[in-house]
């Protein structure tokens, strides 16, 4: 603690326990608890107890007080056991009885304060906050405090019951890795007196007739077998297997959930992982009695897991896919497909009533496809899928969705009735069909994707969410287009861009801003993935798309005219920016675009269109793509210019970042060998030669942009500029030289330098900039620039950059400081938000 | 019965509302705010809580959100694109407009001053934006086949809107933040007397009677006219957006009036797009605003011009609007950096700032400031704090309460005490439930439902052709099947009923045997019976029928002779459950034995 900090805490600490003085901002007590955190972890603690007595005597100025506000009061509990987390600690405050006060049954455990959640939650908090040693174990099952955290678990508030659950988990932990003797084992489990009792009440619970109790055991369980892979939760877990498992069958919908989540946790411990186990009986058990709802979660988890016996992997596999199975049953006349599961292994019935009823349709087949999703989702899969099933299942899913297939079965055509219209099962239908896209095999169903996206594409009843999902999915397989087998010939592929690039037309004209901007983000993303395709570029350049795109840059919402620019940006990749430009005529002319750009940066009154040229812009630069560099010198000048008044601090970090990719680019060209920002040989390069580049980066007014960010007011753009300004030191300025610019700084006066250097302290060099170099620095000229470059100390700064004033606002002397000044002084600001 | 639980906000705290509610079987989040007083996770709620079993968008029917403040929607986008809801979300056509500004503005500070990056970008407010459902004032919104949401006009700031959500016959109403008093640009509150089974209120301002906002307004303007002709500076630090706009219509307003001439500056590029907003959603203004708007627009500024960096030092008066609100980076730091040596000028803090930053210090009356660099910052500037903030007083509360008629109400979005305060004068005024759950605590309020039931047409035109017609005033007792299905209740015919359900009806007929003595042949007591019933049941047709038996309305009764005695007879009586009670009469008429003058 600094001497500041400790002047000022016990000042702190008598405001804080003066009941006419309050202090309502929970923020600052949070704060404090934070600092003392970080105190507690850097010295001894005792130490810093024993060196600030105002701790101590602030415990018992709260514990005096006939009503102490309940955040204080939280506060103190929370703090008290977080000192008494060190043993020699908590014998001090022991010895001082202020531990038996604040949390034995004495204190607010039995008074009126425990009505405040806040109370309860403090002291749930500081109880957990100490228990790291046996002295703290034994003051609590010994002193009775273990009931009252039991009773905490069924507490109204959220977060105090998951909170006593948390604590008793770590009891039980602490008390059987601190206090065993001798190994367990589960004929002779001799565990330790306090998890005894731990363990006693969690049977008892189970087998109670309480929900309730049943349920906050099982919570319990699951916190413990989440959190500890020991040895001995095996032992146990054969002490209640049997009352658990007997839960399966029980009524209660929440304690099934609650026994699949536990399972679940389980079967991710190494514990378990042992396949001939009694634990994967229960399991079995487990996803063969629960209804498919409830044991989806479970069944995804042990997809997930790469060690697992074979039959209740398969097991697990069916739960998954039964409902998509009942899916393409429902759909398909007799015999026509044969589904995905053989019906000896799964008894369907259960899935075909849950689908054909209202209520729980489109529940089960949303959990199926968000599992299913996860599964697809992962790059290594233990269990294989069949997705060519799958896929056909989903598309299905997607044609009842908007009507397109209403089956003759009575289960179809209660599902397809059920179903349309359903954005829920729409919106998932098409994400795991864009997860599906990752894997092969899909071939033979992909002519009824196609139709079924474009469906959704077309359709003028998609919502805006599900379009976009739709052009998601469609852009991933499109881009899976040129590898299928089944679409080898090109005038296939032709077709579906054409029918594409049509419905794009449409889309790109609606008058539902999100829907012109999602359009526009397919196109960009489709030109990304395909842009090296002829049958692509010949499609795209053909329709009415590129047209329509760039009128979008004058979209009156900013996001579509970003988005735009965007799309527009990449569509020169493939119309100028190509070794062979197509024949096109006039219509796409470079120059007009980038003028258009160069218009919207200088001129569009909102910062995303401005942010999306001057990325598109760096994105040209860093292709190549700005010609000759006389005309990339003159481009990047002007767009530098243009940057360096903006008022949106991202865009003028966007021209830094121009400049970046220009400097390495340039410096790339003098035949570094590696690393275009590797320091200067002298021996290497000549002196003239440098000057040639010092030369391009002048003309192309770099310096003047770099020194002026360099004091911006926003902390990114200073940070930024001091980089780029410290590589391209270490490139132009070798180290013999700063060693002698800093020797003379009297020699450098001429260039102004110690000039610049006092405005660049004062950090006011952005308000006395020199419009014409009229105060002595030249940034045209390569050897000023050389020399300030070496001259002014950028380390320095760029540490100070680093530090930024948070370092003010985050510092405990501020907090303190703002914590005595606040109190008392609190009326209404406080609850004035807005 | 609807049950409510608090998010990790909202409750007794005014720092983020995030509010569940369950209502029969659907779930909705109340808002999505965020605490502007943290750096790290604690500045959103704790999303984990929601549900413990699945995913969020399959818990989750909708999220509704009130108004465009970031305490109500500032946590939206890490709650869609990172936590990962991908559910609807309904809000205003104004909130959806403006929210994404102000997102976006609280993004660039926060990345700005802390470099922060697990923080929300620009791409997922557009993306979390797009799942938007923006809805009309009254205009009732179908989330699904069950639940449905209409907004309700609010005041407090533009577009901000309470929400009635409504699932079959149970109701709730959110008021988020409102105010009934209206204000320079906006109206009142209002609401229909919708009777809710619950009204969720803030109550920011429970146990307070606000002086008038006119007050507060010309002591504003008191204090800005002294500065400038003294030759001062003023410095407004504001969000992008809100009370910006409203104390720009103050000053222009005055500026016009008394023909002042010091420039006034808006410091960021955000002013026009905000001012389009204004223009645009001029019907959520109030009806002043509206009524000028065919002469002037309000908020077409003469006198307020775009603020350019080197401006600040300018010599002579001026007032300048800068960003961020709290003094605590960007531009708004700067300028004040700069003016702060002067006692002349003037800081005046039109909002809450939170601990930290350099308004809360000078707030809090902090004269010397360290800045980076560990320079001391000397304050002689004069530091004012005005409050604008536009919520519903006690005064207010009780109105709106009077407005709707609940029947239980739900305090949130306030200090704990002033709560108590006021949970006991509506208890007490109103005779209605009051709660006033803690953050994280859930409320359950019983609610007594009248379920609606569809009656077939067939059933209403034959109970009327056998009845009385249909009177309003008098209730009338329908018979017939009720068949629940998806939800819903039909009283339809029991012959429609069995059709519908594809059942054949089954006759259940009760039987029991009596014993009499009587030694006489069967027939003999057959006809001993029939003269016996005949006389007793005069109103019944009483039939002896060639087989033998006899019947009485449906009963049928037979006799056999006992088996091993044949001076016993028993009597097989049979019925319908129509004619129970006759048929139980019947049987213990017979136990009796019969009378010996019919023998």
């Amino acid at each position: 603690m600094t001497r500041e900090c400790s002047l000022l805490l016990p000042r702190v600490c008598t405001a804080l326990a003066d009941p006419r003085q309050p202090c309502s901002d929970d923020t600052c007590l949070e704060k404090l608890l934070d600092w003392f955190r970080d105190l507690t972890e850097a010295e001894p603690t005792l130490k810093l107890v024993q060196d600030n007595p105002c701790l101590t005597e602030f415990f018992i100025s709260v514990l005096a007080l006939s009503e102490p506000s309940p955040s204080i009061l939280s506060f103190a509990l929370r703090l008290a056991g977080m000192l008494a987390a060190s043993e020699n600690c908590f014998q001090h405050l022991q010895q001082e009885n202020l531990l038996v006060r604040l949390f034995g049954e004495d204190g607010p455990l039995n008074s009126t304060l425990w009505e405040d959640a806040s109370v309860r939650s403090g002291w749930v908090e500081g109880v957990h906050s100490m228990m790291h040693h046996q002295p703290a174990l034994h003051f609590f099952c010994n002193g009775g405090g273990i009931d009252a955290i039991f009773t905490l678990q069924g507490d109204p508030s959220l977060f105090v019951a998951s909170a006593a659950s948390r604590l008793l988990v770590h009891m039980l932990t602490l008390s059987v890795e601190s206090e065993t003797t001798k190994p367990l084992d589960a004929k002779d489990c001799d565990w330790p007196a306090c998890a005894q009792l731990i363990i006693k009440r969690i049977e008892d619970s189970l087998q109670s007739s309480s929900d309730s109790h049943i349920i906050q055991s099982l919570k319990l369980l699951t916190n413990l077998f989440g959190s500890c892979q020991a040895t001995w939760t095996e032992v146990l877990w054969l002490g209640i297997a049997k009352q658990v498992e007997s839960l399966l069958t029980e009524d209660s919908v929440q304690a099934r959930h609650m026994v699949a989540d536990l399972l679940l946790n389980m079967s991710r411990s190494h514990v378990f992982c042992d396949t001939e186990g009694s634990f994967w009986a229960v399991v079995t058990s487990a996803l063969e009695h629960l209804t498919p709802v409830q044991a989806g979660p479970l069944a995804v988890g042990i997809l997930r897991l790469h060690k697992c016996p074979q039959d209740v992997r398969i097991q697990a596999l069916t739960v998954l896919l039964q409902p998509m199975d009942c899916i393409l049953r429902a759909a398909s006349q007799p015999m026509e497909y044969a589904g995905l599961l053989d019906e000896s292994v799964s008894d369907p019935s259960t899935v075909e009533s849950l689908l054909s009823s209202k209520s729980s349709c489109a529940s089960l087949l949303c959990q199926t496809l968000a599992h299913l999703e996860k599964l697809l989702s992962l790059t290594r899969l233990p269990v294989d899928l069949p997705y060519t099933s799958l896929l056909r299942s989903f598309v299905t899913i997607l044609q009842f969705c908007n009507g397109l297939l209403i089956p003759a079965s009575p289960l179809g055509s209660k599902i397809s009735q059920i179903l349309i219209g359903c954005f829920r099962v729409q919106r998932l239908a098409l994400d795991v069909l864009a997860a599906l896209s990752g894997k092969k095999g899909c071939d033979t169903v992909i002519g009824s994707l196609f139709d079924i996206l474009l469906a959704y594409l077309e359709s003028p009843n998609t919502n805006p969410t599900v379009l976009k999902k739709s052009f998601h999915a469609m852009s991933k397989w499109l881009a899976r287009l040129p590898e299928m087998s089944s679409f080898n010939s090109q005038w296939q592929i032709e077709k579906i861009l054409q029918d594409v690039f049509l419905v794009l037309q449409k889309r790109l004209c609606s008058p539902c801003w999100e829907v012109r901007d999602s359009s526009l983000e397919f196109l960009t993303a489709l030109i990304k993935c395909m842009k090296d395709q002829d049958v692509f570029r010949q499609s795209l350049l053909s329709s009415e798309v590129p047209k329509l795109t760039e009128n979008l840059l004058e979209d009156p919402e900013s996001y579509v005219r970003a988005s735009a620019v965007t799309a527009v940006g990449h569509l020169t990749f493939i119309t100028y920016f190509v070794p062979e430009p197509p024949v096109t005529g006039n219509q796409y002319n470079k120059e007009n675009t980038v003028e258009k750009l160069q218009d919207i940066l200088s001129t569009d009154p909102e910062g995303f269109p401005r942010r999306a040229v001057i990325s598109i812009f760096t994105k040209w630069l860093r292709q190549g793509c700005t010609g000759r560099v006389e005309d990339t010198v003159r481009f990047v000048s002007r767009v530098l210019q243009t940057v360096e008044c903006d008022l949106d601090w991202e865009v003028r970090l966007g021209g830094l970042e121009l400049v970046e990719v220009f400097c390495v680019q340039t410096l790339c060209q003098r035949d570094h060998p590696k690393h275009p920002y590797a320091p200067v040989s002298s021996a290497v390069t000549s002196s003239i030669h440098q000057n040639d580049f010092l030369q391009i980066f002048c003309q192309a007014k770099l310096f003047n942009f770099l020194f002026r960010s360099l004091c911006d007011c926003d902390r990114p753009v200073g940070q930024k500029a001091c980089d780029i300004l410290l590589a391209l030191r270490a490139s132009f300025c070798p180290s013999s030289m700063l060693k002698d610019c800093q020797g003379t700084g009297d020699s450098s006066a001429e260039h102004g330098l110690p000039w610049l250097q006092r405005t660049l302290r004062q950090g006011s060099l952005a308000q006395n900039f020199p419009t014409d170099g009229g105060n002595g620095v030249d940034f045209q000229d390569p050897e000023s620039m050389r020399l300030a470059l070496g001259t002014i100390d950028l380390i320095e700064l760029h540490d100070e950059l680093n530090k930024s004033s948070d370092h003010v606002e985050k510092s405990p002397q501020s907090l303190l400081e703002d914590i005595l000044a606040t109190v008392g002084t609190i009326d209404e600001n406080e609850a004035d938000c807005y | 019965m609807p049950f409510f639980r608090l998010g990790p906000g909202a409750g007794q705290d005014v720092g983020r509302s995030c509010i569940l509610v369950s209502i029969a079987g659907k779930n909705v989040m109340l808002d999505c705010g965020m605490h502007m007083g943290y750096n790290d996770d604690r500045r959103f709620p704790d999303f984990s809580y929601i549900t413990q079993n699945g995913r969020l968008t399959d818990f989750l029917d909708c999220v509704i959100i009130s108004h465009f403040h970031l305490d109500h929607c500032g946590a939206l986008p890490y709650f869609s694109e990172m936590v990962g809801y991908d559910g609807p979300i309904y809000m205003t056509h104004p909130t959806k407009a403006i929210c994404p500004i102000l997102l976006e503005d609280y993004r660039k500070i926060t990345v700005d001053k802390k470099g922060e990056t697990n923080f929300f970008t620009s791409q997922m407010i557009k993306d979390c934006m797009k799942k938007v459902v923006a809805v009309h004032l009254h205009q009732t919104v179908q989330v699904d086949e069950e639940l449905e949401i209409k907004a309700y006009y609010a005041g407090h700031v533009l577009g901000a809107a309470m929400f009635q959500i409504k699932v079959g016959c149970e109701s709730v109403v959110y008021t988020g933040d409102y105010n009934m008093t209206p204000d320079r640009h906006l109206g009142a509150a209002w609401i229909d007397k919708c009777r809710p089974d619950l009204l969720i209120t803030e109550s920011t301002y429970a146990t307070t009677i606000r002086d008038s906002k006119r007050c507060r307004e010309r002591d504003f303007l008191k204090k800005v006219h002294e500065t400038v002709e003294r030759g001062g500076k003023v410095l407004i630090p504001v969000f992008a957006l809100g009370r910006a706009q409203e104390l720009c219509i103050l000053l222009e307003t005055f500026w016009e009036r008394m023909n002042l001439k010091a420039p006034i500056y808006f410091s960021t590029g955000l002013t026009e797009k905000a001012n389009h907003y204004y223009k645009l959603f001029i019907t959520w203004t109030n009806q002043k605003i509206r009524k000028t708007f065919v002469q002037r627009n309000m908020f077409e500024f003469k006198h307020i011009k775009a603020f350019d960096r080197a401006f600040a030092d300018n010599p002579g008066p001026m007032v300048v609007f800068a960003t961020p609100g709290m003094l605590h980076a960007g531009q708004s730091l700067q300028i004040f950096r700069k003016w702060a040596g002067n006692e002349k000028n003037m800081v005046i803090m039109p909002g809450y700032c939170v601990q930290g930053t350099v308004g809360h210090k000078i707030l809090s009356g902090q004269r010397k400031l360290e800045m980076e660099g560990r320079q001391i910052l000397e304050v002689k500037m004069q530091v004012e704090y005005m409050s604008f903030s536009a919520h519903a007083d006690a005064k207010g509360i009780m109105q709106l309460i009077r407005q709707a008629e609940p029947r239980n109400v739900l305090l949130v979005h306030g200090e704990a005490k002033k709560m108590e305060f006021l949970k006991q004068k509506i208890e007490q005024e109103f005779h209605v439930n009051c709660y006033m759950p803690a953050n994280g605590e859930t409320t359950t309020i019983f609610t007594n439902p009248s379920i609606p039931v569809d009656i077939s047409l067939g059933l209403l035109k034959r109970e009327t052709a056998i009845g009385l017609l249909p009177d309003v005033k008098k209730p009338k007792l329908m018979h017939g099947t009720l068949i629940m299905k998806d939800n819903s209740f039909r009283l339809v015919s029991p012959e429609q009923a069995l059709k519908e359900l594809g059942l054949a009806e089954h006759q259940l007929r009760f039987t029991c045997r009596v014993h009499i003595q009587d030694p006489r042949k069967e027939h003999e007591t057959v006809l001993r019976v029939y003269n016996h019933l005949k006389g007793v049941l005069k109103d019944y047709s009483v039939q002896h029928l060639p087989d033998g038996s006899i019947t009485v309305e449906s009963i049928l009764i037979q006799a056999t002779a006992h088996s091993e005695d044949q001076g016993t007879k028993v009597l097989l009586v049979s019925w319908t459950y129509q004619d129970e009670e006759l048929g139980s009469y019947l049987t213990s008429l017979l136990k009796k034995g019969l009378p010996q003058s019919t023998s």
